[in-house]
């Protein structure tokens, strides 16, 4: 089979755009355990919770999506506090180690999964749904992609440059790091615990509300897409390494490129043993994954 | 309880269990075996995980890989052997993994061993795919239900008395180390590897003998069926809310959760999950030490690896 | 005085109890049990196709005053259940329902895998059982009495798609195909079919269920230009090579998309797009008299259309059932016997059963038409001329 050059770069920019997509799915996720070990496996749920509300707001009021991304932001952070002072303060506080602090989050992710899946099976119906917005193709060096397609790389890329700045360049960024590194020395230099774990908790759920807004525009949804996007948001965020913001970026787009180029070689059948292989490759040789401090 | 006197009262409770067959109803008996089912896999889950701390959500994957040895050979090979056969290549399968990944920590293990349970699943669907052209089995000639029966109970008791033994045995002591301080244990001269791969191929053993048996109940399996995650997850979430570093925890927490499930699902059935979940979450909430907790208070002298308190030990990454 | 007071109002309290009694005493209703997805997996087919008709069903006949058994009218009561998707609690479910308590009828639960389940069951208990969503040649080969299969199996639905490409004088053809029973079994008749007529596929790929991106594999079938685009796919690849041929401007002359076609989700969510697109379809309100009423009925109920293909299917095999209750009443072997031996007409036309499978109902070819699924194929079901090449992506 010949692969000349623009199929190179095709399957490049297709590679790219997949991996944004599993990158912007991985970022809120990655926030919320990085800083707080909070592995909360619900995490597609919310951004099911973010994909709906796009989807009433475009089929009712005909708001574009990319309007409505930042109601979705704030709604998703408000659902973020709320459930981090329901549900997780007192875990995070009442346990004697971290292992255990991962242990009962996880409990709670699952109550919470059934809980909000549930809930959208009874407010929304099990029913697929769908909108196409900005579907019109673009070319790109010769190659057409859906616009949509790449609005989501761009925000994937985006957010995550975002986020790295503020991680580094700002106070509150540097109060995250310092929390990250060393809980108990962050807390003895005044950095305020109490405040700092419900605002990340809530930007993480942010996160993956607009992703699933954002993912709206391209796939159908339905009360059960939820679980492959969390599956993919742990895969991602191990791969490049717990905790890591340029990480989860990197490790996305790698996935992507390794996909399409594995499935154009071979078959698209072998699309998810490549995945999966890769995963379980680079975690034998990179314990902590590719990027981990 | 010495190992011994649990290895008696789970022989006794199997003896009483075996009459069911002649006295439920085809309902219950099924009821029945599912309370059976999780109660294997919670008990030999927590066998490893529990007093090591490795969480592993691997469950799916033996047990598929134990239903598919019945697939392939409920209708050439005796019975026996398929179960054991299951058991087995999952004991196989994991020794093999584990040398590989069981370096791994925390989240990182976890995820992996979800991971692990994708690719095995998608390695069979792709194997059975080109050289069988063919995706699902149907498994027509099974052994009847009583049968079945009798070897779930079978499985699930050899669990759970195995899993005493392992706890006063030497095996159960370096896993209870290794879930303290691994590196302290290394050098106080356990080999940690060599007993983590066996804690881990051991507990396989029985996810992949109970896929074998409960296979057949379904008359056609294919990966999604077998690979469900569902199954790894609830056999964590019933180990960890019974209390996974006790032996009659996740037992008593299977055949609670199960028959709790299985009510709630008939009698709310548009909203059992959202009242599964919610229960859940109080649950963690408000007893963070799981079921086995409630017992404890009443007995902490007697409780010997305690419930979820993960004392000791630095932090983990 | 009292006493005689007393006297009376018992008096007459028995009196009215004994004239309002036999108003009150009516039969018991008619107890039909089925397990079903509502959460999981298998919740957004069964949800589509078959749990809203059932629910139509049952409204419909008990408006009417009940369900005519052999004269007599009794109502129905679905006990329905969620079966989330898990095999075993199939099992389980209608263990209760056939075996504990012992309804009068059952109705099946979604998807090959789940009816699979329930084959030794119904044999077992003995209730007949009417699948609308079952497909594959391993589930008729069981021979299983009890099973009768409505929808058309894939060698006469891919019969009908090779009938018509080689009536357009298509010659060659690219196949994608899910990695799944039906995906499998399909493709293998599919190859049978246009071998026999002649017409060569020049690729063929397959790729897992849940696939995000068919991008490479479109823009490889662009480059070797073939005359049909053949997907073998479930609802969410439907949708998402339909959306990236668009995107990739690949563009032949037939472009068929298997399962979800025939959502009216697909027509929701792509709009103008789909104009031309071929795939899987029975029905539409046009092809007679009682479809247009069944679809009106289903859009009153549920504010959303019946799909065009295995809905028909689940609501012609309610159809058969409440016939055949009419004529032999409860006794299920006598059910059974009636639904093998007659020949009943139904919504989606004459359906007559040989071994467990309709016989009568042809393969058949449908294509969206300015926002309806017409029937394109075979010519005398047509409900309109098939628009050949498709235009071009909108």
């Amino acid at each position: 089979m010949e692969i000349g050059r623009t199929l190179w770069l095709d399957l490049t920019l297709a590679g790219l755009i997949t991996g944004g997509m599993y990158a912007l799915v991985a970022v809120g996720l990655n926030l919320q355990y990085g800083l707080m070990r909070v592995m909360n496996i619900a995490h597609g749920e919310f951004l099911m919770v973010g994909a709906y509300l796009a989807y009433w707001a475009y089929t009712l009021t005909g708001v574009s999506p990319l309007l409505t991304l930042p109601a979705v932001f704030v709604a998703l952070f408000l659902i973020g506090l709320l459930v981090f002072r329901l549900c997780f303060r007192r875990i995070a506080r009442a346990s004697p180690s971290v292992e255990v602090l991962e242990a009962r989050s996880l409990l709670v992710g699952f109550g919470l999964m059934f809980l909000i899946q549930n809930g959208a099976y009874l407010a929304w119906g099990a029913d697929l749904r769908g909108y196409e917005y900005l579907a019109r193709p673009v070319e790109i060096a010769g190659a057409r992609f859906g616009a949509n397609r790449l609005v989501v790389f761009a925000f994937a890329v985006g957010v995550s440059l975002v986020l790295l700045a503020l991680l580094r360049f700002t106070l509150f960024g540097k109060a995250v790091r310092a929390m990250m590194q060393s809980p108990r020395g962050a807390q003895l230099v005044g950095i305020d615990v109490g405040l700092l774990h419900p605002v990340v908790f809530g930007v993480g759920l942010a996160l993956a509300g607009v992703a699933g807004a954002l993912l709206s525009m391209i796939y159908e949804i339905s009360p059960a897409m939820g679980e492959p996007y969390t599956v993919t948001a742990l895969i991602v965020i191990t791969l490049g390494g717990l905790g890591s913001a340029p990480g989860s970026l990197l490790g996305g787009l790698l996935l992507g490129l390794v996909e399409t180029y594995g499935t154009h070689v071979s078959n698209p059948s072998m699309k998810m043993l490549l995945s999966y292989g890769v995963f379980v490759l680079v975690l034998i040789l990179r314990p902590r994954g590719l990027f981990a401090r | 309880m010495s190992a011994a006197r649990a290895v008696v009262a789970t022989g006794a409770a199997a003896l009483v269990l075996a009459a069911a067959p002649w006295l439920l109803s085809d309902f219950l008996l099924s009821l029945t075996v599912a309370c059976l089912m999780y109660a294997g896999l919670a008990v030999s889950w927590a066998m490893f995980s529990g007093p090591t701390h490795y969480l592993s959500l691997a469950t799916a994957a033996f047990f598929g890989l134990g239903a598919y040895v019945t697939a392939w050979g409920v209708a050439t090979l005796p019975w026996a052997l398929c179960v054991a056969g299951g058991g087995l290549v999952a004991a196989v399968f994991a020794a093999l993994v584990g040398a590989a990944v069981l370096h791994l920590r925390g989240a990182y293990f976890a995820v992996l061993t979800f991971g692990l349970g994708e690719l095995v699943r998608h390695a069979i669907t792709y194997f059975e795919k080109s050289y069988f052209r063919t995706v699902g089995r149907v498994l027509t000639k099974t052994p009847d239900a009583t049968t079945v029966y009798l070897t779930v109970l079978g499985v699930a008791a050899a669990a759970v008395a195995v899993a005493a033994v392992v706890r006063a045995s030497r095996l159960g002591l370096a896993l209870r180390g290794i879930g303290g301080d691994e590196e302290r244990a290394q050098t106080l001269g356990v080999s940690t590897r060599r007993m983590k791969i066996a804690g881990f191929a051991l507990s396989a053993f029985f996810a992949g003998a109970m896929g074998a048996a409960v296979a057949v109940r379904w008359t056609y399996i294919d990966p999604p069926a077998v690979f469900n995650p569902f199954i790894g997850l609830q056999t964590v979430l019933i180990a960890m809310v019974g209390g996974a570093a006790t032996l009659g925890g996740p037992l008593a927490s299977a055949v609670v959760f199960s028959l709790f499930t299985e009510f709630l699902r008939l009698r709310f059935p548009y909203a059992f999950l959202l009242v599964l979940g919610t229960l859940l979450i109080v649950l963690v909430l408000y007893l963070p030490g799981g079921l086995a907790s409630l017992v404890e208070r009443r007995r902490p002298a007697a409780a010997a690896g305690g419930a979820a308190r993960g004392a000791g030990g630095p932090t983990r990454g | 005085m009292t006493i005689s007071r007393w006297a009376r109002i018992a008096v007459a309290t028995v009196l009215v109890a004994l004239t309002v009694t036999p108003a009150l005493a009516q039969d018991p209703p008619v107890r039909i049990g089925y397990a079903i997805a509502r959460t999981g997996p298998w919740a957004a087919g069964s949800q589509v196709t078959q749990e809203p008709n059932y629910l139509l069903w049952a409204e419909q006949v008990n408006a009417a005053g009940g369900l005519n058994v052999q004269g007599k009218r009794r109502k129905v009561e679905l006990i329905g259940f969620d079966d989330r998707s898990e095999t075993d609690t199939v099992v389980r479910t209608f263990e209760k329902l056939m075996g504990s308590d012992k309804v009068d009828l059952i109705l099946p639960p979604w998807g090959t895998g789940a009816n699979f389940a329930v084959m030794p069951l119904i044999q077992k208990y003995g209730y007949p059982m009417l699948a609308p969503t079952a497909t594959g040649r391993k589930l008729i080969e069981m021979k299983n009495p009890f099973f009768f299969a409505l929808l058309q199996q894939p060698d006469r639905i891919m019969g009908a798609l090779a009938d018509f490409l080689a009536a357009k004088g298509a010659k060659t053809a690219a196949v994608i195909y899910v990695d799944e029973l039906f995906g499998l079994e399909t493709v293998g008749a599919l190859e049978t079919a246009l071998k026999a007529k002649g017409i060569e596929i020049v690729d063929k790929k397959s790729y897992p269920l849940g696939v995000k991106d068919l991008s490479p594999v479109l823009r490889d079938f662009k480059a070797k230009n073939p005359d049909a685009f053949l997907g073998i796919t479930y609802p969410p690849d439907t949708f998402l090579a339909t959306a990236q041929a668009k995107e990739v401007g690949f563009n032949p002359k037939v472009f068929y998309v298997a399962v979800g076609s025939a959502f009216p989700v697909y027509k929701q969510r792509m709009g103008e797009t789909i104009e031309g697109v071929t795939g899987i379809g029975t029905w539409n309100p046009k092809t007679g008299g009682p479809a247009k009423a069944y679809f009106d009925a289903h859009v009153a109920k549920f504010q959303k259309e019946p799909d065009r293909w295995a809905s028909a299917h689940a609501w012609a095999g309610l159809q058969i059932l409440q016939q055949s209750v009419e004529k032999v009443g409860l006794d299920r072997k006598a059910i059974r016997d009636h639904i093998a031996a007659t020949e009943f007409e139904t919504i989606v036309g004459k359906i007559r059963f040989k071994d467990g499978e309709n016989v009568t109902t042809p393969g058949i070819v449908s294509q969206w038409q300015k926002g309806e699924f017409e029937v394109v194929w075979p010519t005398d079901r047509a409900t309109a001329p098939a628009l050949f090449p498709k235009p071009v992506w909108k």
